[in-house]
């Protein structure tokens, strides 16, 4: 996770809004902890991973579309999860 | 009747109290049904969040949608139908049956809210609140309760107010907020402060003087001074027009001075600085016109994790608040912690006094790695800029500061090995803050580049008093001649060594004690941004000469209420 804010708040929310679009079973366990794995469609279990920036994730996909769900919120995860350059503040350049 | 809190957004309201509770008037029809009740309670906090939205809240509008994420949470929804399920078949009255239902939710919702509040981290915290107040949604919609919500403009007294209830207030419906619970950063107090009105939370006491029925109390709240009055009297209502109508006129002169240098009124200089503790405070700091970061405390980036934040990532941070200061000088303070917070990473052992324990740089014997990685950081951040001062906090002796300069030393040396590019240099300072250090300041004074009084430890020190002791707080004042006189010996000290010294207490920001302080002979004042316009205005009311006479006669009272009545 590169995001500044890890899996906390919208970021989690962006997370399970895309694991639920899709029909396969999802887990993901934070790896940087050694948490068990949960199902990345419970807010409250992704919440609950404690991500936070520099940890690293696992993803179990399991199911009929298990392909471009992995795709996809590998993408996502890549991305931010909408946590970019527009975040940061006024006036406050973020270095990558 | 008056009760005292904590004032946590400026402003004096007076209006009705409305009290926010769930109520059987206008009941509507219960929701037997878990699953509808819960995409009802989905779909209800989804439009919420479009409505704070369309305000330009987004930060709000976030919250309540993940909330509503919350409402249809897998987890939540099979938890709770594993305990209707384990429960005896209930009783047969439909109203009893959404009572009983209601109840599990809640319960659930708690233990699963409770699961989240135990990590030690805390944004979840903040999250496991919004989990509960979910349940109590969803609880409503079972039974058919609803919240009656104020139908003129109120002050809401309540426990806690959830962002969620708070959204549902039609907009201008919302005077104030008195919280019996919750603190200056609790989401009613940020929320207040985002809407412009007053907010005093923490006051003990509230619910029971609001009483449960009859006609709503008048209610007027100074968000300042962190009051609320119940039924005030019309000379006590006069007289809060008159300090909303002083405050005002001084807050328009203070915003005007916006972007000026702090000085007195004959023009001498005094820096006005910022504490941050985040790099996302860098914006409101400029905003508000500091002349610099005297404080930035670096522990953000290492608490509520499982291991140290890397050297990159503590680049990436760093160099961010450099950039945004540009020019302006940035005080960065080595990581300070303790045994009252610990780290798991780092291990501490456990210690019977930890405010008298390894802190602050005494981490330098056991965890030096940490330490010089931290150095590194700052040092490469601080590349092709003019040169990042950092700070160590905790300086008692001499050999700490020559433990603090061979882990400079070391810390640059790594670098230039390694051929990577760093600052020229590093401006090295100490935290003036045990009172051993301010006895030594001449000695001192000559090993470093400058002082930072940290006021709020000094004065523990001085006085051997926690200021958290909720008997001794009030008497732990910063203002207290005795810790004055050790500031003073600081000031002494420094002046020999030709070095300067700041203050990043609280002190600073509070206005009598930033008057003291330049009387004093203090170079900086590093406060929270929000204090900057009071300061600034302050001072330009004073010259050099009045300032030095308030600190010679402060120096000579025998208590801070002594101290306090001298600027009056």
């Amino acid at each position: 996770m590169h995001n500044p804010s890890g899996l906390h708040a919208r970021p989690a929310a962006a997370f399970v809004r895309a694991a639920c679009t899709f029909q396969s079973d999802i887990r993901v366990a934070n790896l940087t902890t050694g948490s068990d794995p949960v199902t990345a469609k419970s807010i409250i279990g992704v919440l609950g991973l404690g991500v936070q920036r520099g940890h690293r994730i696992g993803l179990l996909i399991d199911g009929a579309d298990e392909g471009p769900a992995a795709e996809a919120l590998r993408a996502l995860v890549e991305a931010g999860l909408g946590e970019g350059e527009a975040e940061a503040e006024p006036g406050v350049t973020r270095p990558s | 009747m008056e009760l005292a809190g904590v004032g946590a957004a400026p402003g004096i309201a007076v209006g009705p109290a409305w009290r926010y509770a769930a109520t059987d008037a206008g009941r509507a029809r219960p929701v037997l049904d878990l699953r509808a009740a819960a995409e009802l309670a989905s779909a209800e906090l989804m439009t919420l969040a479009g409505k704070v939205r369309a305000g330009g809240r987004d930060d709000d509008a976030e919250i309540l949608e993940a909330q509503s994420l919350m409402a249809l949470d897998p987890l939540l929804l099979e938890a709770i139908a594993a305990r209707v399920a384990a429960t005896a078949a209930g009783p047969d009255q439909p109203i009893d049956r959404a009572a009983a239902l209601a109840i599990i939710v809640e319960e659930v919702a708690a233990s699963t809210a409770d699961g989240l509040a135990s990590i030690p981290d805390e944004v979840l915290a903040a999250r496991a609140a919004d989990v509960r107040d979910v349940g109590a949604r969803i609880a409503r919609i079972i039974t058919g309760r609803v919240i009656a919500l104020p139908d003129e403009a109120s002050i809401a007294i309540a426990d806690d107010l959830p962002p969620s209830v708070a959204a549902e207030i039609p907009d201008g419906l919302l005077l104030g907020v008195a919280l019996e619970r919750g603190s200056a950063t609790s989401h009613a107090a940020i929320l207040a402060r985002g809407l412009g009105i007053p907010a005093v939370v923490g006051v003990r006491g509230l619910l029971a003087a609001a009483g449960s029925d009859g006609t709503p109390p008048r209610v007027a709240l100074d968000g300042e001074a962190g009051r609320v009055i119940f039924a005030p009297s019309a000379e006590e209502l006069t007289r809060l027009a008159t300090v909303r109508e002083e405050r005002e006129a001084a807050g328009s002169v203070a915003r005007e001075l916006r972007g000026q240098p702090g000085r007195t009124a004959d023009g001498h200089h005094i820096g006005l600085l910022a504490n941050i503790g985040r790099v996302e405070d860098a914006g409101r700091a400029l905003e508000a016109g500091a002349e610099g970061v005297g404080l930035f405390r670096t522990e953000f980036l290492f608490v509520g994790r499982g291991t140290a934040p890397s050297e990159d990532e503590q680049v990436t941070a760093y160099r961010a608040v450099l950039t945004a200061f540009g020019e302006r000088p940035v005080v960065f303070r080595l990581l300070d912690v303790g045994g009252d917070k610990p780290l798991p990473y780092l291990r501490l052992a456990a210690e019977s006094n930890p405010f008298l324990g390894i802190r602050g740089v005494r981490l330098a014997r056991e965890h030096r790695a940490v330490l010089l990685a931290q150095l590194r950081a700052i040092a490469r951040a601080g590349a092709g800029g003019a040169g990042p001062r950092v700070m160590a906090p905790m300086v008692a002796t001499l050999e700490d500061v020559q433990l603090f300069r061979a882990m400079v030393d070391e810390a640059l040396a790594e670098l230039d090995g390694a051929g990577i590019e760093r600052a020229a240099r590093l401006q090295l300072g100490i935290m003036i803050e045990v009172p051993s250090a301010a006895l030594m300041a001449p000695e001192l004074a000559r090993r470093v580049d400058f002082f930072s009084i940290g006021s709020n430890d000094l004065t523990q020190y001085v006085l051997a008093m926690d200021r958290t002791h909720p008997e001794l707080a009030a008497a732990a004042d910063a203002l207290h001649p005795a810790v004055l006189r050790a500031i003073r010996a600081t000031v002494d000290g420094a002046r020999a060594g030709g070095i300067q010294v700041a203050v990043c207490g609280e002190l600073a920001g509070d206005p009598i004690g930033s008057l003291v302080l330049a009387g004093l002979g203090i170079h900086e004042l590093s406060m929270d941004a929000g204090r900057l316009d009071a300061v600034r205005f302050e001072l330009r009311r004073r010259t050099s000469a009045e300032l030095r006479a308030l600190a010679t006669a402060a120096l000579a009272a025998g208590s801070a209420e002594e101290v306090r009545a001298l600027v009056r």
